[in-house]
């Protein structure tokens, strides 16, 4: 005797986000790092910041820490997102 | 009824019932225990128990802004093992895990381990033979096994909490397959955990809180609650030693025979919140004794509470009528998720 079931998962297509639009360039471009705030962030952003300056040429790099990095970056962190031209979020451990 | 309107989940027809579980095993949507096939007539019957439609949002994940739907939760609490008369707890504990003070995506997300203990409270216990006695915390009846495999299956299926997608843990421990407590109200003059917390007065009632692993101590040689605490308190030490010194919703799990000591000397649990506020505590120093000295840092003397408050200890009414065991069970990671307790049954904008 056959049985009829139902999908117990989300069905979602997909995740809702879309990729950011690429720079043609990095040089002369403020970008923003944004740490998740664990230790081991620090020196790796270190060295990828005076690669993005020295090899890329990148002006400015502002650089961001959340206060809990379990959790979404708080709003006003990004406050001065229209000031950047792309931001880098990234996690550490 | 609201419950009649059509079910949108996909539908599988399977001419071999033999292949049921194989099927869902092959999907990754079990946590490789067997599972009850959820049919549209038993999905159905949830949702006719909770009056609930089946498009009705129990919420929303905020990170992911994934909606969680009636009909999505009772798929999985079927496959669980629920009873339709289980639902209306799932309900209400995921309800409370979409609160933000929970941080769901962080907890479940985490490379910490952290599994969702449920606490339930109030005549839902007793209607569905909730025992809160024997074997608590490991099994000790049917409902609760069902009800904590209903959330961590929902959280497996509806946020791709699985090992090694969303579930980064890097150990996870039993509580993850099925963590779910049953107060022992009728053996104790306590005053229930949820009702401490804000819930209606003998209502039925839901605590989540994002958990470690249960952590057993034993003093049967003492009748002072100073000194059964003082037990439980080098447990939680142990944690601030070994795991993470920052504070958080710690619970405290204590049997009968633990209890009787502090029914005797007229304790309460707002006694025991406070002993447990002042002793457990660490100086950062000690750290350098078991292998971390590194991090020390220039503030050995500083002091360390494992609670921000006395209000941050759960107690808990648990456990089998003999042994002088009682259990600790520290949070996810500090103060990132705060525990929730829901009265069962409140709406998703109610407050509790």
């Amino acid at each position: 005797m056959a049985i009829e079931i139902l999908d117990p998962s989300h069905e979602s297509s997909g995740a809702p986000f879309e990729r950011a639009r690429r720079l043609e360039t990095l040089a002369g471009k403020t970008l923003a790092i944004l740490s998740n705030g664990k230790k081991g962030t620090k020196p790796f952003f270190d060295a990828l910041e005076r690669e993005l300056k020295g090899r890329y040429g990148v002006a400015e790099v502002v650089r961001l820490t959340k206060s809990n990095y379990s959790a979404p970056a708080e709003p006003p962190l990004l406050r001065d997102s229209a000031k950047w031209h792309a931001l880098v979020s990234g996690i550490g451990d | 009824m609201k419950a009649e309107s059509a079910l949108a989940s996909k539908r599988y027809t399977l001419e071999d019932p033999s292949g049921v579980q194989e099927f869902f095993h092959s999907r990754g949507w079990t946590d490789g225990l067997p599972v009850v096939p959820p049919t549209p007539e038993a999905v159905r019957a949830c949702l006719e128990w909770t009056l609930m439609a089946p498009e009705q949002l129990v919420g929303i994940e905020q990170v992911r802004s994934r909606p969680i739907t009636a009909e999505k939760l009772a798929v999985n609490a079927v496959m669980a093992g629920c009873l339709p008369s289980h639902f209306p707890v799932v309900v209400a504990a995921f309800t409370a895990m979409l609160r933000e003070p929970f941080l769901l995506h962080g907890a479940t997300a985490s490379t910490g381990g952290c599994a969702v203990l449920v606490v339930v409270n109030g005549p839902v216990r007793k209607e569905l033979g909730m025992s809160g006695s024997f074997n608590a915390l490991g099994g000790s009846d049917r409902a609760s096994t069902a009800i904590g495999r209903a959330v961590r299956l929902a959280l497996r299926n509806l946020m791709d909490v699985r090992p090694g997608d969303v579930d980064r843990s890097t150990l996870g421990h039993p509580g993850k397959l099925s963590y779910c407590i049953a107060e022992d109200e009728e053996g104790t003059p306590w005053k229930p955990l949820a009702e401490e917390r804000g819930a209606p007065q003998h209502a039925s009632s839901v605590t989540v809180m994002a958990a470690g692993a249960p952590r057993q101590f034993m003093n049967e040689w003492t009748t002072k609650p100073e000194e059964i605490l003082d037990t439980a308190a080098s447990e939680i030490r142990a944690v601030m030693r070994h795991y993470s010194i920052w504070p958080g919703n710690y619970a405290l799990v204590l049997p009968p025979q633990l209890r009787a000591h502090f029914d005797a000397a007229g304790w309460s649990k707002a006694d025991v919140r406070q002993y447990m506020f002042e002793k457990a505590r660490i100086r950062r120093g000690e750290w350098a004794q078991c292998g971390k000295g590194s991090v020390v840092g220039a503030h050995a003397d500083k002091e360390y509470a494992a609670l921000r408050s006395p209000e941050d200890l759960l107690v808990i009414a648990a456990g089998g009528p003999a042994g002088g065991f009682g259990a600790v069970i520290p949070p996810w990671y500090g103060s990132k998720s705060d525990a929730v307790t829901l009265a069962i049954g409140a709406c998703v904008d109610c407050e509790v």
